[in-house]
Protein backbone atom coordinates (compact mmCIF):
# COMPACT_ATOMS: atom_id res chain seq x y z
CA UNK A 1 0.00 0.00 0.00
CA UNK A 2 1.14 3.54 -0.63
CA UNK A 3 2.27 5.80 2.19
CA UNK A 4 -0.64 8.11 1.41
CA UNK A 5 -3.11 5.24 1.87
CA UNK A 6 -1.48 4.18 5.14
CA UNK A 7 -1.64 7.75 6.42
CA UNK A 8 -5.33 8.01 5.50
CA UNK A 9 -6.09 4.71 7.26
CA UNK A 10 -4.20 5.91 10.33
CA UNK A 11 -6.20 9.14 10.40
CA UNK A 12 -9.40 7.08 10.41
CA UNK A 13 -8.07 4.61 13.02
CA UNK A 14 -7.19 7.48 15.34
CA UNK A 15 -10.75 8.79 15.25
CA UNK A 16 -12.64 5.48 15.50
CA UNK A 17 -11.47 3.72 18.70
CA UNK A 18 -13.32 0.52 17.79
CA UNK A 19 -10.94 -0.05 14.86
CA UNK A 20 -7.68 -0.36 16.82
CA UNK A 21 -9.52 -2.52 19.36
CA UNK A 22 -10.61 -4.80 16.53
CA UNK A 23 -7.04 -4.84 15.19
CA UNK A 24 -5.75 -5.82 18.62
CA UNK A 25 -8.08 -8.83 18.77
CA UNK A 26 -6.19 -10.33 15.83
CA UNK A 27 -2.77 -9.82 17.38
CA UNK A 28 -0.72 -12.72 18.62
CA UNK A 29 -0.36 -12.75 22.39
CA UNK A 30 3.10 -12.39 23.87
CA UNK A 31 4.66 -15.79 24.47
CA UNK A 32 6.04 -16.59 27.90
CA UNK A 33 5.83 -14.85 31.21
CA UNK A 34 5.85 -11.09 31.52
CA UNK A 35 9.28 -10.08 32.87
CA UNK A 36 9.45 -8.54 36.31
CA UNK A 37 12.08 -6.65 38.26
CA UNK A 38 11.21 -5.11 41.63
CA UNK A 39 11.25 -1.31 41.70
CA UNK A 40 13.87 -0.86 44.37
CA UNK A 41 14.98 2.74 43.80
CA UNK A 42 12.87 5.63 45.13
CA UNK A 43 11.77 7.94 42.33
CA UNK A 44 13.54 10.87 43.97
CA UNK A 45 16.82 9.02 43.46
CA UNK A 46 16.09 7.32 40.16
CA UNK A 47 17.43 7.92 36.68
CA UNK A 48 14.47 7.82 34.28
CA UNK A 49 14.55 7.33 30.51
CA UNK A 50 11.90 7.52 27.83
CA UNK A 51 11.49 4.96 25.07
CA UNK A 52 8.80 5.74 22.56
CA UNK A 53 7.38 3.71 19.71
CA UNK A 54 5.88 6.84 18.20
CA UNK A 55 8.56 7.28 15.52
CA UNK A 56 10.33 10.20 17.22
CA UNK A 57 13.86 11.01 16.08
CA UNK A 58 16.23 13.93 15.56
CA UNK A 59 15.82 15.90 12.38
CA UNK A 60 19.40 15.06 11.45
CA UNK A 61 18.96 11.30 11.89
CA UNK A 62 17.77 8.94 9.14
CA UNK A 63 13.99 8.68 9.10
CA UNK A 64 12.32 5.35 9.83
CA UNK A 65 11.75 3.44 6.60
CA UNK A 66 8.08 3.72 5.74
CA UNK A 67 8.45 1.87 2.46
CA UNK A 68 8.69 -1.56 4.09
CA UNK A 69 5.35 -3.25 4.64
CA UNK A 70 6.69 -4.93 7.80
CA UNK A 71 7.83 -1.63 9.33
CA UNK A 72 11.28 -0.64 10.56
CA UNK A 73 12.70 -2.21 13.73
CA UNK A 74 15.68 0.13 13.99
CA UNK A 75 15.91 2.76 16.71
CA UNK A 76 17.32 6.24 17.21
CA UNK A 77 19.16 7.57 20.26
CA UNK A 78 17.88 10.93 21.47
CA UNK A 79 20.05 12.97 23.85
CA UNK A 80 18.38 14.42 26.94
CA UNK A 81 19.38 17.98 26.11
CA UNK A 82 17.76 18.06 22.68
CA UNK A 83 15.57 21.12 22.01
CA UNK A 84 11.99 20.13 21.12
CA UNK A 85 12.42 21.88 17.77
CA UNK A 86 15.10 19.37 16.80
CA UNK A 87 12.69 16.44 17.09
CA UNK A 88 10.56 15.13 14.28
CA UNK A 89 8.33 12.12 13.70
CA UNK A 90 8.33 9.55 10.93
CA UNK A 91 5.48 7.10 11.37
CA UNK A 92 2.63 6.49 8.93
CA UNK A 93 0.56 4.27 11.21
CA UNK A 94 -0.98 6.83 13.53
CA UNK A 95 -2.06 10.43 13.15
CA UNK A 96 0.78 12.48 14.69
CA UNK A 97 -0.48 15.95 13.85
CA UNK A 98 -0.67 16.83 17.57
CA UNK A 99 2.76 15.34 18.27
CA UNK A 100 4.21 17.33 15.37
CA UNK A 101 3.09 20.48 17.20
CA UNK A 102 4.20 19.25 20.62
CA UNK A 103 6.30 16.04 20.83
CA UNK A 104 5.54 15.84 24.56
CA UNK A 105 2.16 14.28 23.79
CA UNK A 106 3.99 11.06 22.90
CA UNK A 107 7.51 11.73 24.20
CA UNK A 108 7.28 13.90 27.34
CA UNK A 109 10.95 14.81 27.61
CA UNK A 110 10.28 18.44 28.58
CA UNK A 111 7.93 17.24 31.30
CA UNK A 112 10.56 14.79 32.57
CA UNK A 113 13.05 17.64 32.85
CA UNK A 114 10.47 19.54 34.93
CA UNK A 115 10.12 16.54 37.26
CA UNK A 116 13.90 16.42 37.70
CA UNK A 117 14.08 20.17 38.37
CA UNK A 118 11.38 19.75 41.02
CA UNK A 119 13.32 16.79 42.50
CA UNK A 120 10.45 14.38 41.90
CA UNK A 121 12.88 12.13 40.06
CA UNK A 122 16.60 11.83 40.61
CA UNK A 123 17.68 12.75 37.11
CA UNK A 124 16.76 12.60 33.46
CA UNK A 125 18.76 9.84 31.79
CA UNK A 126 21.37 11.14 29.34
CA UNK A 127 19.99 9.15 26.41
CA UNK A 128 16.47 8.24 25.32
CA UNK A 129 15.19 6.13 22.45
CA UNK A 130 12.82 6.60 19.54
CA UNK A 131 11.53 3.59 17.61
CA UNK A 132 8.34 2.81 15.76
CA UNK A 133 5.46 0.51 16.50
CA UNK A 134 3.76 -1.44 13.74
CA UNK A 135 6.59 -3.88 13.15
CA UNK A 136 5.61 -7.25 11.77
CA UNK A 137 7.16 -10.53 10.61
CA UNK A 138 10.93 -10.37 10.13
CA UNK A 139 11.05 -6.82 11.50
CA UNK A 140 9.27 -7.92 14.68
CA UNK A 141 11.86 -10.66 15.08
CA UNK A 142 14.62 -8.07 14.55
CA UNK A 143 13.02 -5.83 17.16
CA UNK A 144 12.87 -8.64 19.72
CA UNK A 145 16.21 -10.25 18.87
CA UNK A 146 18.40 -7.22 18.10
CA UNK A 147 16.97 -3.77 18.72
CA UNK A 148 15.31 -4.34 22.09
CA UNK A 149 18.41 -5.98 23.64
CA UNK A 150 20.59 -3.20 22.21
CA UNK A 151 18.29 -0.57 23.71
CA UNK A 152 18.39 -2.36 27.07
CA UNK A 153 22.20 -2.47 26.99
CA UNK A 154 22.36 1.23 26.15
CA UNK A 155 20.07 2.19 29.02
CA UNK A 156 21.85 -0.11 31.44
CA UNK A 157 25.20 1.43 30.48
CA UNK A 158 23.74 4.83 31.36
CA UNK A 159 22.66 3.62 34.80
CA UNK A 160 18.96 4.01 34.06
CA UNK A 161 16.67 2.78 36.84
CA UNK A 162 13.26 3.18 35.18
CA UNK A 163 11.96 3.47 31.64
CA UNK A 164 8.67 5.00 30.58
CA UNK A 165 7.66 3.25 27.37
CA UNK A 166 5.11 5.06 25.23
CA UNK A 167 3.25 4.02 22.08
CA UNK A 168 2.21 6.37 19.32
CA UNK B 1 -3.10 -4.42 22.90
CA UNK B 2 -1.97 -4.18 26.52
CA UNK B 3 -3.66 -7.50 27.15
CA UNK B 4 -1.86 -9.20 24.25
CA UNK B 5 1.62 -7.83 24.87
CA UNK B 6 1.79 -6.26 28.33
CA UNK B 7 4.83 -4.51 29.68
CA UNK B 8 5.83 -5.38 33.25
CA UNK B 9 3.78 -2.40 34.46
CA UNK B 10 1.07 -0.74 32.40
CA UNK B 11 -0.94 2.46 32.60
CA UNK B 12 -4.03 2.90 30.45
CA UNK B 13 -5.45 6.30 29.67
CA UNK B 14 -8.40 6.56 27.31
CA UNK B 15 -6.98 9.26 25.08
CA UNK B 16 -6.66 9.15 21.32
CA UNK B 17 -3.74 7.42 19.65
CA UNK B 18 -1.00 9.96 19.15
CA UNK B 19 -1.99 12.04 22.18
CA UNK B 20 -1.54 9.63 25.05
CA UNK B 21 0.12 12.18 27.35
CA UNK B 22 -2.57 14.75 26.60
CA UNK B 23 -3.28 17.72 24.47
CA UNK B 24 -0.56 19.55 22.54
CA UNK B 25 0.63 22.52 24.57
CA UNK B 26 -1.23 21.41 27.72
CA UNK B 27 1.78 20.95 29.99
CA UNK B 28 -0.26 20.56 33.17
CA UNK B 29 -2.29 17.71 31.68
CA UNK B 30 0.88 16.05 30.42
CA UNK B 31 2.50 16.36 33.85
CA UNK B 32 -0.55 14.78 35.47
CA UNK B 33 -0.39 11.74 33.17
CA UNK B 34 3.36 11.36 33.58
CA UNK B 35 3.14 11.70 37.36
CA UNK B 36 0.50 8.99 37.53
CA UNK B 37 2.56 6.75 35.28
CA UNK B 38 5.59 7.16 37.53
CA UNK B 39 3.48 6.55 40.62
CA UNK B 40 2.14 3.35 39.07
CA UNK B 41 5.70 2.20 38.57
CA UNK B 42 6.06 1.79 42.32
CA UNK B 43 2.44 0.89 43.08
CA UNK B 44 2.05 -2.05 40.69
CA UNK B 45 3.11 -5.31 42.36
CA UNK B 46 2.18 -7.88 39.72
CA UNK B 47 3.80 -8.44 36.31
CA UNK B 48 1.56 -7.32 33.47
CA UNK B 49 -0.88 -5.46 35.72
CA UNK B 50 -2.76 -2.50 34.23
CA UNK B 51 -3.72 0.67 36.07
CA UNK B 52 -6.44 2.67 34.33
CA UNK B 53 -6.29 6.41 34.88
CA UNK B 54 -9.63 8.18 35.44
CA UNK B 55 -9.06 11.03 33.00
CA UNK B 56 -11.57 11.86 30.27
CA UNK B 57 -9.72 14.36 28.10
CA UNK B 58 -11.11 17.88 28.50
CA UNK B 59 -13.93 16.79 30.82
CA UNK B 60 -11.52 16.01 33.65
CA UNK B 61 -9.94 18.45 36.04
CA UNK B 62 -6.17 18.12 36.16
CA UNK B 63 -4.14 19.00 39.23
CA UNK B 64 -0.55 19.97 38.64
CA UNK B 65 1.56 17.33 40.44
CA UNK B 66 4.44 19.78 40.73
CA UNK B 67 2.24 22.23 42.61
CA UNK B 68 1.74 19.67 45.38
CA UNK B 69 4.29 18.99 48.10
CA UNK B 70 6.18 15.81 47.22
Amino acid sequence: MSRRWNQLLSWIYTRVPALPRRYAVGMDALAGAVPWTPAAVPLEQASVALVTLAGVHLRGQPAFDMTRSEGDASFRVIPAAVPAGDLTITHDYYDHAAADRDPNVVFPLARLHEFAAARRIGRVAPRHVGAMGHVLGAEERRLVGESAPAIARLLKADGVDYVVLSPG
Amino acid sequence: MLLKAPAPRNVLVRFRLGEIFGEAGHALQQRAILADALAALLAIRQAGAIVELPYRWKRSVYVDPLARPS
